[in-house]
C-alpha cells in the first residue's frame, strides 16, 4: 500500500498547510480544500500518489495560474479586470493577426511556423527558462534546462529535427561580493557553471548553441535567469498528432531514478535556505541523442501516433497530457529504472531526464523496437491509453492514482490577484557634466553588459550540422558581435539547391521595465524585429516568442508590472503584425537576503524572434566593409537616458524612457528591407545597449576600418543632447553601410524617412566624430577594440 | 561513370554525419549512413564501401576521453578496417574521426590495436569553436590536400585536440615522411609541431581537427565580402579528392 494519507479529508487549514509544506507541493488552502472537496465526495481517503498527481498538474509551472488567471489592475484611479491576463493580451494579438504561416500556435510543446518555399517545412521554436534548478546547482541546472527544452521540440507534433539551441542569461554584477545566504552562490560561480552546463550538453549533442546574451544586473543576485530555446524543422504533414484508444505507452530514452522529484513545484515557490539540491535533475546528453536520432527514424517510418516529453511533472505530466481525452491505465513496475529504492509515486513523479512518451498503435509496437534497438536507445512498454477517461496509476497490486482526467485538468480553482501600477520617479532634466565622449565610449564598451562574449560563445559549438550562415561572432577577424544568427538547415532538409533559412535574436530590455514596464514590452520586440532587419531577413513574417521571468506574483506591484508588459506584447504585436506563437512564464523569482529581506527580480520579459531568410548567401553582416562607403543613421533619435548602460554606469539625472514611435518603425523597416534587397547596403546594425557611440565602434573594429562623422545632420527630437545622441538607447534606430554606388538607389527607396547621412567608411583605423564645428572624440579602433574585448570568463 | 560508395560511419551519440553525407553527396559520391550497430550484426560489410568517413562532433558522449569508446567498439572490426586501409581505399576521419583513427592505431601506422598518437585536452582547458587558419603541406602524399591554397580557413570545434606523440621516434617518422599535411598558423590547441591533421604514408587515410565541411561554401564563412558568397569554400577540395581519387 502506498501511504494513504488516513484522514486527509478531515483535516483543518493550518494541518493542511503543514502538510502541504511537509510534502513540498506548493498548493495554496483553497486549492487544498477543493482536492478535500473531491475526495470527500467520492467518500475516500486520496493515495499519495494522487495528491502527488494533483499537486505537480496544478502547479504554477504546469497550469501557469497567475498569467492564465483572472486580475484586477489598479491604474492610478482606473481599474480594469481581466479573466484571463495572457488570453486577453498575448493570445488575443495572435487571434486577431490570424496570419496563415502560422501552423501551429499555443497548443503544442512549441510554435510552429512556415518554413521555405513549398509548403513542405514547419519552423518549430520554443524558449522557455530554468531559474530555481540554476540558483541552487547551475551545471546541473543549466544542462537539464537544455535538454529540457530539445526534448519540447522533439515532443512538438510527431516530433522536429532540432537545429539550433539559443540561450540568454541574467546573473548579478560579477564583482558583487555581498555577503550571501546559505544556499547561494556567487555570480561568477553560477556564470561559470551554467555557461558549462549550456556547452557540454549542446555539444554533446550535436546541436549548434548560436544565439542568445548575457545581461547583469544586481537584481539578479539571488535568482539567476537562464532562458533556453531550441528551433527544429518539421514536416508539415508531421505536425497533428492524436492518441488512438488502445495505443501503448511506450516511454523511450533514459530511465527514472530519484533525482528530480519536486521540480515542477519546486519552481512554484520562492528560493529559501530549505530549498533542496536533489529537485534538480541529473543531465546525460548522450541518451537524449539515442532517443533522437531513434524517434526522427520512427517518425518518418510512421510509427507512431503522438509524442510528449517528459518534462516537469515526469510521467505524470506527459502521460497525463497524452491522455487527458482517452484517460491512462499505467503500470509504474515495467518502468525501467536508475535506482529500485524508489516509491512508486516517484517513479509517477520523477523528473529525470531524457525521457519520450510515445503512443504507439499495437501493431506498429515490433517495428518501433526494432528502430529503437538499432539506435541503442532504451524503451519500456508502460500501459495503454483505453478510452474510458481515468487515469488508473498502479505498481504490482497497489494502487497509486485513480482519478478522473477532468478533475485533474479541469479542478484546479483559481482566484483574483490584485495589482498596481508601480510609482517610478521620472526626473528629465539635461543630464548631467561628464568627463568627455571619448572616454565614455571606452568605458562603455568594457561594461559587462556590453563587452565581447566571445569568451563564453568560443565554448559552444555554434557551427555543428554545418547550417550557421550568419554566426554570432562575424567581420574580418570573426570577433564582431553579431545581431542575428542564420542558420540554413540543409542538416535537416537534406536539400542543397535549397539557401532558404531563418534568422534568429532576441530582445530584452529590464532597465527600461524598471521604469516602464509596458514600454519595455515594446521596445523588446523592437529590437528583436530591429535585429532581424540587420541581417536583412522578412521583418514582415516575423514571429515571436514571450518569456516572462517575474518576483511573487502575491505582490501587487509585481502584477502590476506583469499586466503593462503583457499590454505591451499585445500592442507591440499588432503594430509589428508579429505573432506570438509560444511562450512561457516563470514566477517567485524571489529570495531572502543575507539579511534576511526580501529580494525580488525586476520584471523581464524575453522577447525570442524569428523570420525568413530567402537566401542565406545574401545575409548582412554588421562590420564595415569597405572604405568610402557612406554611413547613414536610420530612424530619429529621441530624449532619454532611461535605463541605458550609461545611466547604469554613471546616473546622468535623466531616466526618461524614449516612448517608441511603432508605426514610424514599421514603415522604415519596410524601407530599408527594399534597399538590402536591392543590394544597396554593405552592413548593418542596430542601435542598442550603449547607444550609436558603441554602434558605430563595433562596427568599425569588426571589420578593421576607421570613420569619419559628423552627427550634426541626424534626425533628432528637438532639445537632444550630444550625450543623448551617442549614448542614449532610444529604439528603432540602425546604421547603415551604402554601398558608393548605390547611394543614389538607397537614397531614393528611403525618401522621406528619417535616414540621414552620418559619415564614410575610412581606410585609417580610427573612429573620428564631430557635430558641425565640435569634436565629439577621436580614438583608435584597436583602442576600442581592446577595451570592449574582455574575458568574461 | 559509377559513383564512389561512400559509408559515413555512425555510433551512439555521434554528430556531424548529416552534414558528412551532404560534403560527399555534392562532390558526386554515393554517400550512406552507416550505423555501426548494423556493421557489427554483420548488415553491412566495411569492404563494401569504395571511401570511408569518420564523422565529427562527439561519440558516446566522448566519456572517458574523446573518440575512445568507439574506437574499443570497433575492435571487433579491426581486421576489416585494416584490409580497407591497406587496400588503399580514401579514410577521412574529422575531429571526432580523427580522434578514433589515431586511438585505434589506424592512423598514422594503420596497426589497428597500437595506439601511437592522440589527441590531449587543448591546453586552454576546454572546449573551444573558432576560426582558424592552417597551412597546407605540399609535400605530403595526402590525396585529400591536394590542390589547396598554401593556406586556408577552416573552423575548430573541440575540447580534445592536442596533438601528442608517444616519443620524438614516433615524431621524426611522422615528419620525415611529410605525414603531417596540415599545421595551424597560429597554434590554437598546444599541438606537437601545430600539427592540425596528419595521413599515412600512402596518403589514404587522412585524420584532421578542422571541420572542411564547415566551410564548404563561402556563405558558411564569417567574413562574408559579398563577391565571394555564391562560390565554394577550401573545405570542398578534401571530399572532391577523395572522390576523384577513388573513382
Amino acid at each position: 500500500m502506498s501511504p494513504t494519507l488516513l484522514n486527509f479529508t478531515g483535516l483543518g487549514e493550518k494541518e493542511l498547510a503543514e502538510l502541504d509544506a511537509a510534502c513540498g507541493w506548493s498548493l495554496n488552502i483553497p486549492e487544498l480544500k477543493e482536492v478535500q472537496r473531491y475526495f470527500k465526495k467520492a467518500g475516500r481517503q486520496p493515495a499519495r500518489g494522487e495528491l502527488e498527481t494533483i499537486a505537480q498538474t496544478w502547479s504554477e509551472h504546469c497550469k501557469h495560474k497567475t498569467f492564465s488567471g483572472p486580475v484586477s489592475f489598479l491604474n492610478g484611479k482606473k481599474t480594469r479586470k481581466y479573466r484571463n491576463l495572457f488570453k486577453e493580451t498575448i493570445v488575443k494579438a495572435t487571434r486577431t493577426l490570424n496570419k496563415k504561416w502560422c501552423l501551429s500556435v499555443f497548443t503544442d510543446n512549441a510554435g510552429i511556423v512556415e518554413f521555405g518555399s513549398g509548403g513542405k517545412w514547419g519552423l518549430a521554436f520554443k524558449a522557455e527558462t530554468h531559474n530555481h534548478p540554476c540558483a541552487v546547482e547551475p551545471y546541473g541546472g543549466a544542462e537539464t534546462g537544455v535538454g529540457g527544452v530539445i526534448r519540447d521540440i522533439l515532443g512538438v507534433g510527431l516530433g522536429a529535427k532540432p537545429v539550433l539551441n539559443t540561450d540568454n542569461f541574467c546573473f548579478g554584477r560579477l564583482d558583487d561580493k555581498r555577503e550571501l545566504p546559505r544556499n547561494s552562490h556567487p555570480p561568477e560561480r553560477i556564470m561559470r557553471g551554467v555557461v558549462e552546463g549550456v556547452r557540454d550538453y549542446g555539444n554533446r549533442i550535436g546541436i549548434p548553441t548560436a544565439s542568445g546574451g548575457i545581461y547583469f544586473d544586481d537584481g539578479y543576485l539571488l535568482n539567476p535567469l537562464v532562458y533556453v530555446g531550441c528551433a527544429g524543422l518539421i514536416p508539415t504533414d508531421k505536425i497533428e498528432k492524436k492518441v488512438h484508444p488502445g495505443d501503448r505507452i511506450v516511454s523511450i530514452g533514459g530511465r527514472t531514478g530519484r533525482d528530480g522529484i519536486h521540480g515542477a513545484t519546486f519552481s512554484s515557490a520562492n528560493i529559501d535556505e530549505e530549498t533542496s539540491a536533489s529537485a534538480v535533475q541529473i543531465g546525460h546528453a548522450v541518451n537524449e541523442k539515442k532517443a533522437l536520432d531513434a524517434l526522427m527514424r520512427a517518425r518518418d517510418q510512421g510509427l507512431y501516433n503522438a509524442v510528449t516529453d517528459c518534462g516537469a511533472g515526469g510521467f505524470s505530466s506527459a502521460i497525463g497530457e497524452l491522455g487527458s481525452k482517452t484517460g491512462a491505465r499505467v503500470r509504474l513496475e515495467r518502468a525501467l529504472l536508475k535506482d529500485t529504492r524508489i516509491e512508486p509515486w516517484e517513479i509517477w513523479v520523477s523528473e529525470s531526464q531524457e525521457r519520450m512518451i510515445l503512443s504507439v498503435p499495437k501493431a506498429k509496437l515490433k517495428r518501433l523496437e526494432a528502430v529503437l534497438k538499432s539506435e541503442s536507445c532504451e524503451y519500456c512498454v508502460l500501459g495503454e491509453f483505453p478510452g474510458d477517461g481515468r487515469l488508473v496509476v498502479t505498481h504490482g497490486k497497489e494502487k497509486v492514482v485513480d482519478l478522473p482526467m477532468s478533475f485533474l485538468h479541469g479542478g484546479v480553482p483559481n482566484f483574483e490577484k490584485p495589482a498596481v501600477r508601480r510609482k517610478v520617479r521620472i526626473s528629465s532634466g539635461p543630464p548631467a557634466a561628464h568627463a568627455g565622449y571619448g572616454l565614455i565610449l571606452k568605458e562603455l564598451l568594457a561594461h559587462p553588459n556590453v563587452c565581447s562574449r566571445h569568451s563564453v560563445i568560443t565554448q559552444y559549438d555554434h557551427e555543428v550540422q554545418g547550417g550557421t550562415a550568419i554566426k554570432p561572432l562575424q567581420g574580418r577577424y570573426g570577433d564582431g558581435p553579431g545581431d542575428a544568427t542564420v542558420i540554413c538547415p540543409r542538416a535537416a532538409t537534406l536539400d542543397q539547391d535549397d539557401y532558404a533559412g531563418f534568422a534568429v535574436t532576441h530582445g530584452f530590455g529590464p532597465g527600461v521595465g524598471k521604469i516602464d514596464p509596458y514600454q519595455m514590452a515594446l521596445h523588446s520586440v523592437d529590437e528583436a524585429v530591429r535585429n532581424l532587419l540587420c541581417v536583412g531577413a522578412e521583418v514582415s513574417r516575423t514571429a515571436i516568442l514571450d518569456n516572462f521571468c517575474a518576483a511573487s506574483p502575491r505582490d501587487p506591484e509585481v502584477m502590476g508590472d506583469l499586466v503593462l508588459a503583457a499590454e505591451g506584447c499585445h500592442d507591440a504585436a499588432m503594430a509589428y503584425g508579429a505573432p506570438f506563437i509560444s511562450g512561457k512564464d516563470s514566477f517567485y523569482n524571489q529570495a531572502k537576503d543575507a539579511d534576511g529581506r526580501e529580494y525580488p527580480i525586476p520584471i523581464s520579459l524575453l522577447i525570442s524572434a524569428t523570420a525568413p531568410v530567402p537566401d542565406v548567401r545574401k545575409a548582412l553582416t554588421m562590420n564595415f566593409k569597405e572604405p568610402g562607403n557612406a554611413l547613414y543613421l536610420a530612424g530619429l533619435s529621441r530624449r532619454g537616458m532611461g535605463g541605458s548602460v550609461y545611466n547604469d554606469m554613471s546616473f546622468s539625472g535623466n531616466n526618461l524612457v524614449s516612448p517608441l514611435d511603432m508605426k514610424a518603425a514599421v514603415k522604415l523597416y519596410a524601407a530599408l528591407l527594399k534597399a538590402m534587397r536591392a543590394g544597396c547596403v554593405a552592413a548593418a546594425h542596430d542601435v542598442s545597449q550603449g547607444g550609436l557611440g558603441v554602434t558605430l565602434a563595433e562596427m568599425a573594429f569588426a571589420g578593421g576600418f576607421g570613420a569619419r562623422l559628423d552627427l550634426a545632420g541626424a534626425a533628432a527630437e528637438k532639445g537632444l543632447t550630444r550625450l543623448e545622441l551617442l549614448f542614449g538607447e532610444s529604439p528603432a534606430r540602425l546604421v547603415l553601410e551604402v554601398i558608393k554606388e548605390k547611394e543614389t538607389e538607397f537614397l531614393r527607396l528611403v525618401k522621406g524617412l528619417p535616414v540621414t547621412e552620418i559619415g564614410y567608411v575610412s581606410e585609417d583605423p580610427v573612429l573620428d566624430a564631430a557635430f558641425g564645428p565640435e569634436r565629439l572624440f577621436c580614438e583608435d579602433i584597436n583602442a576600442l577594440k581592446d577595451r570592449w574585448k574582455r574575458e568574461l570568463l | 561513370m559509377k559513383k564512389p560508395k561512400a559509408m559515413i560511419l555512425r555510433g551512439t551519440a555521434t554528430n556531424c554525419d548529416i552534414e558528412t553525407f551532404n560534403s560527399f553527396k555534392y562532390v558526386g559520391a554515393a554517400p550512406e549512413l552507416v550505423h555501426i550497430n548494423q556493421l557489427l550484426a554483420g548488415e553491412r560489410r566495411v569492404l563494401d564501401y569504395d571511401i570511408m568517413a569518420f564523422p565529427g562532433g562527439f561519440s558516446y558522449g566522448d566519456d572517458i576521453s574523446a573518440g575512445k569508446i568507439y574506437a574499443v567498439k570497433m575492435r571487433a572490426l579491426a581486421a576489416d578496417f585494416e584490409a580497407f586501409v591497406r587496400d588503399k581505399r580514401p579514410v577521412i576521419g574529422i575531429c571526432n574521426g580523427f580522434q578514433i583513427l589515431v586511438k585505434t592505431g589506424l592512423l598514422p601506422e594503420n596497426k589497428a590495436n597500437a595506439q601511437v598518437s592522440t589527441l590531449y585536452t587543448n591546453d586552454c582547458g576546454h572546449f573551444l569553436a573558432k576560426w582558424v587558419k592552417v597551412k597546407i603541406n605540399k609535400k605530403s602524399p595526402c590525396i585529400f590536400t591536394k590542390g589547396l591554397p598554401d593556406e586556408i580557413d577552416l573552423p575548430i570545434a573541440h575540447g580534445e585536440g592536442k596533438f601528442i606523440v608517444e616519443d620524438a621516434k614516433v615524431m621524426r617518422s611522422l615528419i620525415k615522411r611529410d605525414l603531417h599535411a596540415m599545421t595551424y598558423s597560429d597554434n590554437p590547441n598546444g599541438s606537437m609541431l601545430d600539427i592540425a591533421g596528419i595521413t599515412n604514408p600512402a596518403g589514404t587515410c587522412f585524420g584532421l581537427m578542422p571541420h572542411p565541411e564547415r566551410n564548404f561554401f563561402a556563405w558558411q564563412n564569417p567574413d562574408r565580402p559579398a563577391a565571394a558568397r555564391e562560390a565554394l569554400a577550401a573545405g570542398c577540395q578534401f571530399f572532391r579528392n577523395a572522390v576523384e581519387y577513388a573513382v
